[in-house]
């Protein structure tokens, strides 16, 4: 273990950003308390002081104005990266997000484009209330024009950072508070893992296999993935060997991926902290149902958000959030019960 | 010799405990003087916390547990 260099997520993203920053003049970054504070969430630590305020700008609270002006920013030659602080806050600015840095290409006809990172936090599980605690996955994934990615790890998360700042279309970098390795939101300990010090790139699109397995496949992304990690040491305990696919990224969807450990251990559990209904549980379900039917010996389940707006009390929350018993109780019951042939 | 690994007690004012959030190297690692190895937090405030020596680390506080200043989280042998 000599060589070992473990990261938080926030760490990872910080110097992704800072490394990109130094070799290509056109990268910026942009949001709310990102610069002197380092981002609510510790993934711009260290930038204003390496690069100063001109490259690391505070805004006011106004999504609407600097994200606008990003999207101004990037079709003009630049390369921002901006933070949404809460990814609840995104009513304000969709606007700028939907109809601008979105579509600008096509509108153009192709004349411009928009390399623009939109970073976002999500998730919940420490009592933020429904506006601090969503995870909105389906509602930017069911939007095209836009890469949608979200790292469970801080190598991941570093990879992701570098690809999505390389790549000349807009990439919404949805991070997980709970996975940021900040106290206050809990820290998980499978998050925090080693990074080389060398820039790299994660393809987008391309989800890992995170733990392999015969019996049944754990689809998730983000914190999903770790409750599906923990699942799957519980049920190798009781005889069941299950597969965790941590998807990485939404858009593109590795659909090839799903297919193929779906053939293997013929059964599916999604999960998914987003909402359950009309969201990415019901895509990766079909991803699955419309070519490969014949695959499953059971039917497919999800375990995702209740479709209620997000409660306050900490046991009502905790009530309605994925986690690791959820998924081995689903587990058990599609192993135990095959549909007859 | 072991060297311990000590919560500073001139970090923040006043008495308040602080949690370990993250140990970024393992138990049994070897890791070198001036590393940064840990992550502590009080107050929604993280504080640093560098190898005091080079040698093997070992972990007395684990990740998610509280110190107060003056504790001995880990060591390095």
């Amino acid at each position: 273990m000599e060589n070992e260099r473990k990261l938080t997520i926030a760490r990872a993203m910080a110097e992704a950003t800072a490394q990109e920053m130094r070799i290509d003049p056109r990268v910026f970054v942009m949001g709310e308390d990102i610069g002197e504070l380092g981002g609510v969430f510790g993934n711009t630590r260290g930038l204003l002081e390496e690069f100063g305020k001109q490259r690391v700008r505070d805004t006011p609270i106004s999504e609407t104005g600097f994200i606008g002006a990003a999207v101004g920013a990037a079709q003009d030659g630049m390369k921002p990266v901006v933070e949404l602080m809460f990814v609840d806050f995104f009513g304000v600015c969709f606007d700028a997000i939907y109809n601008l840095m979105a579509k600008n290409t096509y509108f153009s006809g192709g004349n411009f484009t928009v390399p623009m990172v939109l970073m976002t936090s999500t998730g919940g599980g420490y009592s933020d209330a429904g506006q601090h605690s969503q995870c909105l996955y389906g509602s930017f994934a069911h939007l095209p024009g836009m890469k949608v990615v979200s790292p469970s790890n801080a190598y991941d998360a570093k990879g992701l950072m570098t690809a999505a700042m390389r790549d000349p279309n807009p990439v919404i970098y949805m991070y997980h508070k709970g996975l940021q390795g900040m106290g206050w939101l809990g820290t998980e300990a499978g998050a925090i893992n080693h990074v080389p010090e060398e820039a790299y790139e994660v393809e987008i699109g391309k989800a890992a296999i995170a733990r392999e397995g015969r019996d049944v496949t754990i689809v998730s992304i983000a914190q999903g993935v770790h409750h599906g990690l923990k699942a799957a040491k519980t049920l190798a305990e009781q005889g069941i060997s299950a597969e965790v696919v941590d998807l990485r990224s939404l858009v593109p969807l590795d659909r090839e991926t799903i297919r193929a450990s779906v053939a293997k251990t013929g059964r599916l559990i999604v999960v998914d902290e987003d909402y359950h209904s009309y969201g990415v549980s019901g895509e990766i379900i079909a991803t699955v149902t419309e070519t490969n039917l014949a695959d499953l010996k059971a039917p497919p389940k999800r375990i995702a958000y209740p479709d209620v707006p997000i409660p306050f009390a900490r046991v009502m929350e905790q009530y309605c959030l994925p986690n690791a018993d959820k998924i081995v109780m689903a587990a058990r019951e599609v192993c135990q019960a095959p549909i007859p042939a | 010799m072991a060297t311990d690994i000590v919560i500073a007690t001139d970090l923040w004012e006043g008495d308040d405990e602080c949690v370990v959030t993250a140990w970024l190297a393992s138990d049994g690692a070897n890791v070198s003087e001036g590393a940064l190895i840990a992550e502590i937090m009080t107050a929604k405030v993280q504080y640093e916390v560098i190898a005091p020596a080079t040698g093997t680390l070992s972990i007395v506080k684990a990740q998610d547990e509280v110190a107060a200043k003056g504790d001995v989280i880990g060591s390095i042998s």
